[in-house]
């Protein structure tokens, strides 16, 4: 099952993504994981790490960091029998491949899209948590438009390789792509 | 619950929907109405104006948002649906829109319904009745 998420800032996605893979998860001995992406820069996003390190405590998630370079993870995913992955979240993702020094920079989209392939082949299920970024008018510069642009090129190709997407909208599932 | 852009008749549908009831206007009532009035529209100016206040002061009312569901538990909250852009470079615009959808989705989840309307349209996405 590969299963996209998406939704505005603070509408419950990450809860719903982990609760879903966790309700994917039927094997014994299914190793969860979790693909952290948030670079701590500052306090700020230092204290969002520790929030969803807190939501997820518990569900038995094992955290691998990932900020750049999805696909090089395929190695460490393969020793383990048998996987199910949350990659959580392409906005974060996206963002480091275009602006952080070893990041894919113009090839953003098509490494991206490489490596959660990669990741679909290997996991048994895949939860992929992205984000609304394109709905909302205030002027903004090239480079976020450029951002917009490439974030909009990776939801719909995701969403084309996607069983089943899924909006959340205040917590609430509003089914997109139903699972057929 | 009625949520979704802004413009897009949220408050019309909802009038049509509650004709009887008393609406207070989250952006210029008094923070004490949430507590009794029949509706609420613009909730998002509503937390907003909290957020803004001096911060325990503030607090005390966002709060109460999170408890609305028991302290007036047959209010319609009207709310413009937001987050759906670029994180903002402004911190407290982005603590804001963080805000308002962790207490929008608090409030959804109480809520016996909730309606998103766009162009004038509305959908249930819950409905619990």
């Amino acid at each position: 099952m590969i299963h996209l998420i998406t939704g505005g800032s603070g509408s419950g996605k990450s809860e719903y993504a982990e609760n879903m893979l966790c309700r994917y998860q039927k094997e014994e001995g299914e190793q969860l994981i979790y693909i952290a992406t948030m670079f701590p820069y500052g306090e700020e996003t230092k204290r969002k790490i520790r929030r969803h390190q807190r939501m997820r405590r518990g569900k038995g998630f094992e955290t691998i960091e990932c900020y750049t370079g999805l696909s090089d993870l395929v190695d460490t995913l393969k020793e383990y029998d048998s996987v199910s992955v949350l990659i959580e979240c392409i906005s974060n993702l996206a963002a480091n491949e275009l602006y952080m020094e070893e990041g894919a920079k113009e090839r953003t989209a098509e490494e991206i899209l490489t490596g959660t392939e990669a990741v679909c082949r290997i996991a048994r299920n895949v939860v992929i948590v992205t984000n609304e970024v394109c709905s909302e008018g205030f002027s903004c510069s090239t480079e976020m438009i450029h951002y917009k642009q490439v974030m909009g090129e990776i939801n719909c190709c995701l969403a084309k390789r996607a069983d089943r997407v899924t909006e959340v909208v205040y917590g609430i599932a509003v089914e997109v792509k139903k699972d057929r | 619950m009625i949520i979704g852009g802004s413009f897009q008749g949220k408050l019309e549908y909802a009038k049509k929907l509650y004709p009887e009831i008393l609406w207070a206007d989250g952006r210029d009532c008094p923070y004490d109405e949430v507590r009794t009035c029949g509706g609420i529209f613009h909730l998002e100016a509503y937390i907003r104006r909290i957020m803004k206040e001096e911060e325990d002061y503030g607090r005390k009312y966002l709060e109460l948002l999170e408890e609305l569901g028991s302290i007036n538990p047959e209010i319609v909250v009207i709310s413009d649906e937001i987050g759906y852009g670029l994180v903002p470079p402004d911190p407290f615009e982005r603590r804001y829109r963080e805000t308002a959808g962790r207490i929008c989705t608090r409030l959804a989840s109480g809520a016996e319904q909730v309606d998103r309307v766009v162009c004038g349209i509305a959908v249930t996405i819950k409905n619990k009745l």
